[in-house]
């Protein structure tokens, strides 16, 4: 009889802990997640700058949105970046990993380099190539004029400049995706490679058909993690570019900042993140059902 | 279990709060109890504090039961933003001598300024003061005068005496052909790379709307004789003047007259990489603190070769308003005047290097000695009453960015002609007005 | 032989390029000005001008010890909090347990553009702008580390918890002193993840903050590269990176391990 208390009151004690226990998530949730979600989808249809009181326009934001050349160009070179960065991350990325891969001296020291542009702030990055890219003095082109090359106008020329903060945005984060690849690489059985051996298969095949398609759950996770980071552009369009040139590095983060903190339209840039939001999801939703649909 | 469970969560509420409140800004704490304490925002560079240090020292000296603060605005991004932050959050100053008369709309819109036209003794202080054409360029669409106008910094172009000469350039180029003559004969590649090194002028190549400033606003003011890009709130620079200065422009990039690059080490014209710079009378300190061996004097702005009557330019003016949460509204009008008096236009200049909006400057005997020692500011002053400022639209900075994309595409990239390019800005700006409307 | 050769030398040039960025941003910090454009790592007149100005004209140590403040609080908070809310999730029945974790599985999708300038407005309304509480509270407690916590905490053996409580322990008093020393590995690598995070943060401070004095380092810097305080001076500019890389580093140098792993971790578990 005093056992069924006793676990009785065990139970209902652990239900009272465990309200305590998420009491302050909650309140968390609500005021950080919830009211932030409600109230955006209250403000995208009005207008507002923060001093004057709010103004109900309806559906004029997401007209303006729909007719607005800029978002869509922001859109646009989000996607460029997209292209560019990911497939130069997997490649160099995997390069390194399987250059890695086998047993050598100073693995640690390599790896710790290689690391070490991710955990360093995204300013410093910034800085850094903003003076690498620089077209008169950088050295980017100091090297290239030593070897006889002309000068390349990185962030100049409308065509070469998102391009180049891609290329930027790989040296930054390379270095964790070698680490997945790493482990990846590592959760290969080193007995499939053996028995490929045994049948004559050379090492190029047992490259195409065992050792990527062992990968393939890693090349998704790096996608992913890419494709998520790629949407959250803006630091190094900010401080390199402003947007330009002939707003080619204008990402659609840079642009919803500019709309709300510079130009004051709360509303409208609220409409836009909404709409960003969106298509964030719809791109993530679309990669998932890439993978599910691909045989294992 | 749970006295402590809450005992934490409470300990770590507290923490935020105080964290929180101990950063709470308390823009005017006085003294003492009997004395009122005024709250000064000068603008937060060196000379204008250094200035502004002087004058309040001045009126504290006189004034003890009327004391001013003095705190240069906190350097952020913009002085604009962080007004209307404090506008929002009730955190503004009694008086702040840094206001610029485009976000003066927004400033009214949000009921944070004061109408000076209401103190009695307003109208005969501005009429003594600033020139009779200028002084309606001030006044606020609903007729009131909200800001106190204070100095003004004419955009003039800057050339570099030595560099013209030795290109064999005689006189100072004063319509676009000779600015094409004499940038033909400036610029040369020195070092035999085949690119230029040595041009006639330079501007950052980002379109970053302020730079407009700079460049194709003055241009459009000179090239229209003294008109500005909107008029009744509705675009007025959809013309024939619009297109002869973006035409300019992209001649000089065309040419290569201007680089097509952003210089991130050093400045060319300090340099002496560039001939001409386009800037106001502050430039002139920066002059002689870091070039103070090389020769350099101004003259005003290119004009259209068709140009007839005198040069007008932008005078990126800076103003004093008084804050309507001010709580001694009469004392703060009391130190506007005070910073607005003949002595005190005299130490502006002497300090800052900045012109006094002040109809009597190359007349008034009190600053003769000054002039005389500093014969490019003479330039200046004369510049000065042939300005004009800024529209009060809304949405200045949206205007002015979609007006930077557009030169930029045109004169900076040479993809766009003229026409189109004013075109297509006119088009923007309209949708613009219309969006907010 | 040859193979192995080529290997190294690959692995060489890539450590060069990842390295020599950083050693030239040193090298240009204490060089005079004209020269910092050369590719040498050298100079022979190198001295710390760039950095006594940098320290004089902006107040990168009260941001530094504002960065530390603001990061530790918000690692100690996602951890504290963290772990309760797993704990519970993992180990406490309670009604809308699973209720809970979906939301907070849904609260991981949602992209922060949608919830920044609500945020904003938020701190705005709430008096809280230009404050410490604007840069932590919002990043306090993360769902992620939600997940993680709970994740492992469900692999723990339910019998060592049990014992526990017959001996009459209270819950807080098993998370703390018999759950918290068994996830040492997994607090470390919440607590590392979420520090460089917060430290690395620029946006939000961005949007939150105009006072100086409360400036986080990577907001003063970006600031004062940005705005014309650098008076476009390379070696400030690169001062004042090497000094904000100058902690991470550090911490990098002693930690790396912990970092590295800790990333992967995420991978796997992601």
């Amino acid at each position: 009889m005093t056992r069924k208390v006793n676990i009785l009151r065990a139970i209902r004690e652990s239900e009272r802990n465990g309200y305590w226990f998420i009491l302050p998530y909650v309140i968390f949730f609500l005021l950080f997640v919830a009211y932030p979600l409600v109230f955006s989808f209250i403000l995208i249809f009005h207008r507002w700058n923060i001093v004057t009181p709010m103004e109900w326009v309806g559906m004029k934001n997401f007209q303006r949105l729909a007719s607005d050349p800029q978002f869509f160009r922001a859109m646009f070179n989000t996607f460029v970046f997209l292209l560019i960065h990911i497939p130069l991350q997997i490649a160099v990325a995997l390069g390194f990993s399987l250059l890695l891969y086998s047993r050598g001296m100073f693995r640690g020291f390599f790896r710790a380099v290689y690391f070490l542009p991710v955990v360093v702030s995204g300013v410093v990055v910034t800085i850094l190539w903003q003076n690498l890219y620089s077209f008169d003095s950088g050295v980017l082109n100091s090297l290239l004029s030593i070897v006889g090359i002309r000068k390349i106008p990185w962030l100049i020329d409308p065509g070469l400049a998102m391009p180049s903060i891609a290329i930027m945005a790989t040296w930054k984060n390379v270095g964790i995706y070698i680490v997945l690849f790493l482990v990846g690489l590592q959760n290969i059985p080193k007995e499939i490679y053996e028995s490929a051996s045994l049948d004559g298969a050379d090492k190029y095949s047992q490259f195409f058909k065992i050792t990527l398609p062992m990968l393939n759950s890693t090349m998704v996770l790096i996608v992913a993690l890419s494709t998520i980071g790629g949407f959250s552009l803006f630091i190094e369009p900010y401080v390199l570019t402003g947007g330009g040139p002939m707003q080619s590095t204008m990402s659609g983060m840079l642009y919803i900042y500019n709309q709300a903190f510079y130009f004051g339209h709360m509303g409208y840039a609220a409409a836009l993140g909404f709409v960003f939001a969106l298509v964030i999801l719809a791109v993530v939703l679309l990669q998932r059902k890439v993978v599910e649909a691909e045989p294992s | 279990m749970i006295t402590l469970f809450r005992k934490s969560t409470i300990g770590l509420l507290l923490l935020v709060c105080l964290s929180a409140c101990s950063e709470r800004r308390d823009s005017s704490a006085p003294h003492d109890a009997a004395a009122i304490t005024l709250t000064y925002w000068p603008a937060p560079n060196p000379e204008e504090i250094q200035l502004a240090d002087s004058i309040v020292k001045m009126w504290n000296r006189m004034h003890p039961l009327i004391q001013v603060r003095m705190q240069p605005i906190p350097v952020s991004q913009s002085t604009e933003e962080v007004l209307l932050a404090a506008i929002a959050g009730k955190t503004t100053p009694d008086v702040c001598s840094n206001i610029n008369p485009v976000a003066l709309r927004e400033y009214t819109q949000a009921g944070g300024l004061v109408a000076l036209d209401k103190f009695s003794d307003f109208d005969s202080i501005a009429a003594a003061r600033i020139p009779k054409d200028l002084l309606p360029i001030f006044k606020n669409s609903n007729g009131h005068f909200y800001q106190m106008p204070w100095k003004t910094n004419p955009v003039m172009m800057f050339y570099n005496i030595g560099m013209l000469k030795a290109a064999g350039v005689e006189n100072v180029p004063r319509t676009y052909s000779e600015y094409y003559a004499a940038a033909k004969k400036v610029t040369r590649d020195t070092d035999n790379d085949g690119q230029f090194d040595i041009w006639m002028g330079e501007r950052d190549i980002r379109p970053i709307w302020w730079e407009r400033l700079f460049d194709v606003y003055p241009f459009y003011i000179g090239a229209t004789n003294g008109e500005t890009l909107f008029k009744n709130d509705s675009v007025a620079f959809q013309n024939v003047d619009a297109e002869k200065v973006f035409g300019f422009f992209q001649h000089c990039y065309d040419k290569g007259y201007f680089p097509r690059t952003f210089f991130q080490g050093g400045d060319p014209f300090l340099l002496e990489k560039k001939a001409t710079h386009f800037a106001g009378p502050w430039e002139i300190a920066t002059l002689s603190k870091f070039a103070p061996n090389i020769h350099f004097d101004v003259a005003p702005l290119p004009v259209p070769d068709d140009h007839q009557g005198p040069v007008y330019t932008s005078g990126d003016y800076k103003n004093i308003a008084i804050f309507s949460t001010s709580e001694h509204p009469k004392e703060a009008w009391e130190f506007v005047k005070f910073l607005v008096t003949a002595e005190h236009d005299l130490l502006m200049l002497e300090i800052t290097n900045q012109v006094p909006v002040r109809g009597d400057l190359l007349t008034n005997p009190l600053y003769a000695r000054y002039f005389s020692k500093n014969p490019m500011m003479v330039k200046f002053a004369e510049q000065a009453v042939h300005t004009r400022g800024m529209d009060t639209v809304a949405d200045l900075k949206e205007i002015f960015d979609a007006i930077s994309q557009e030169y930029e595409i045109c004169a900076v990239y040479g993809r766009k002609t003229p026409a189109e390019a004013v075109g297509d800005a006119a088009r923007r700006c309209r949708a613009i007005m219309e969006w907010n409307q | 032989m040859i193979k192995s050769s080529l290997r190294y030398f690959f692995l060489a040039a890539g450590a060069a390029v990842f390295a020599y960025p950083f050693l030239w941003m040193l090298a240009g910090s204490i060089k005079p000005e004209l020269e910092i454009s050369n590719l040498s790592l050298w100079s022979s007149q190198a001295s710390l001008h760039s950095y006594q100005q940098v320290l004089t004209k902006i107040p990168i140590g009260r941001a530094f010890l504002n960065s530390v403040l603001v990061s530790l609080s918000t690692t100690a908070s996602v951890v504290l909090f963290g772990s309760m809310v797993g704990y519970a999730l993992a180990r406490l029945r309670f009604f809308g347990s699973k209720t809970l974790y979906a939301l907070i599985l849904f609260t991981m999708m949602i992209p922060f553009q949608i919830t920044l300038i609500p945020q904003y407005i938020l701190m705005v309304k709430l008096g809280l702008t230009d404050t410490y509480a604007s840069l932590i509270a919002p990043t306090m407690m993360s769902a992620f580390s939600i997940i993680v916590f709970r994740q492992f905490f469900m692999s723990l053996p339910q019998a060592l918890i049990d014992a526990a409580r017959i001996d009459g322990c209270s819950e807080l008093r098993i998370l703390f002193l018999l759950i918290w020393p068994l996830s040492r590995a997994v607090i470390v690598t919440v607590a590392i993840l979420t520090f460089m995070a917060s430290w690395n943060d620029v946006l939000w401070p961005l949007i939150v903050v105009r006072e100086r004095t409360l400036m986080t380092m990577p907001q003063l810097v970006t600031i004062f590269v940005i705005g014309g305080e650098a008076e476009s001076q390379l070696g400030m500019q690169l001062a004042a990176a090497t000094l904000l890389a100058l902690p991470v580093v550090i911490a990098y140098a002693f930690f790396q391990r912990y970092f590295i792993e800790g990333m992967a971790y995420t991978g796997i578990k992601g």
